[in-house]
């Protein structure tokens, strides 16, 4: 039953990557195509015991991020003809070809590991758990991110906003 | 994985009741066809308008701040779980982030970015 | 558990790779910004993967941090892609060569 989601939920992943990256026409489609990928990743935290992640991912990736980037593309209207030529095919080869090449090196390493999973306990990605970790051991990184939050408001108003008058 | 059974349950029911719905309008429903009915529905506007038109960029503005809170509020989840654990020291901690937030809520309404117009 | 952690860690590694090759071919700055984010997606992947084989909550955590970065970087990156387009009229981030204009 496991092996049965880990799969479904990895073509999903992979499939929606590859269909992002792929479709040339409307970016609208390459948008919705990363929801698809999001959606599979958010499940596989799930499958690994990251309940909480999972759901973070599902709110923040497929909530925000890429409502974030569709706005943009409506915003833009990226769909007709600004979008410009794409034919490089040196480029296109040469990159394809040295990422299969990669991916198949790492796939013989990584698909030959066997270690044991340990036994977890029922805390184990809970929400509880992580607000614990996240009050004590990683209290600096959680108030930098404040920072880093505050930071990015006022860049992305300043880039984006027109004064009046 | 076993506890995520009822999960899935839940999803295959609301599918099979999609999917029951479906099926029965197609076979049970009268259908009475003329050129208004099958035209989409749009308030008296011409239906023949490209969807893909460009928004005005106070759309972005509000996506921007949305995004931002967004993540403020992924980490205030696990904060209002182990509240009662941490007591003060809790809130301690946590009010530097939360006037960090403050205060670029207050800078973009300096900015005008939370009007509409 | 009846999937290895190499299993995870593959799907991860061929996510990371789709991103580069997006990096790579596409020439549209909105598609690249999306391969990017793919990227750090699947680096998120490998930490969880890796967090709950030494049963540790600490790469859950990493995860936060990197939703952080992405959200922060997505939020100034399309207000750079928006003030680009309307200057250009184009994504293709070839015609993105000038520092000035």
């Amino acid at each position: 039953m496991e092996s049965i989601l880990f799969w479904v939920f990895s073509i999903a992943a992979i499939g929606g990557a590859l269909g992002m990256v792929g479709t040339l026409r409307n970016t609208v489609y390459s948008a919705l195509w990363l929801v698809v990928s999001m959606l599979a990743l958010a499940c596989l935290f799930i499958m690994l015991n990251a309940q909480f992640v999972g759901l973070i991912q599902i709110m923040v990736y497929a909530g925000a991020i890429v409502v974030l980037f569709l706005f943009v593309v409506m915003l833009l209207n990226l769909t007709g003809g600004v979008m410009g030529a794409e034919e490089q095919p040196l480029l296109k080869f040469v990159g394809v070809a040295l990422a299969v090449a990669v991916s198949l090196q790492l796939g013989s390493i990584l698909l030959r590991i066997e270690l044991p999973w340990p036994e977890v306990s029922p805390e184990y990605g809970t929400t509880a758990e992580i607000g614990r970790a996240l009050y004590t051991d990683y209290l600096l990184p959680f108030e930098v991110a404040g920072v880093l939050l505050l930071a990015a408001i006022v860049a992305a108003l300043a880039m984006a906003k027109r004064e009046r008058g | 994985m076993s506890e995520y059974a009822g999960l899935g349950l839940f999803m295959a029911l609301g599918a099979g009741t999609i999917l029951l719905l479906l099926v029965l309008t197609s076979v049970l429903g009268p259908r009475l066809r003329f050129a208004e009915k099958d035209e989409p529905f749009e308030c008296g506007e011409s239906p023949l308008v490209s969807p893909y038109r460009r928004f005005p960029v106070k759309f972005y503005m509000v996506a921007i701040s949305f995004i931002i809170f967004d993540l403020e509020v992924v980490f205030l989840y696990p904060w209002a779980v182990v509240f009662r654990d941490l007591g003060w020291y809790g809130l301690l901690v946590a009010a530097p982030f939360l006037s960090m937030l403050s205060i670029a809520l207050a800078y973009e309404w300096m900015k005008g970015a939370l009007e509409w117009d | 558990m009846e999937i290895p952690v190499g299993h995870y860690q593959f799907v991860a590694a061929a996510l990371f790779m789709i991103g580069v090759v997006g990096m790579l071919v596409r020439r549209n700055v909105i598609v690249m910004f999306m391969s990017i984010e793919l990227m750090l997606n699947a680096a998120n992947l490998s930490f969880v993967a890796w967090s709950r084989l030494w049963d540790s909550i600490d790469g859950q955590i990493f995860v936060f941090m990197v939703m952080v970065v992405a959200a922060a970087e997505v939020a100034v990156g399309l207000a750079i892609i928006i003030s680009l387009i309307r200057n250009r009229d184009s994504v293709n981030i070839e015609e993105a060569s000038l520092l000035k204009w």
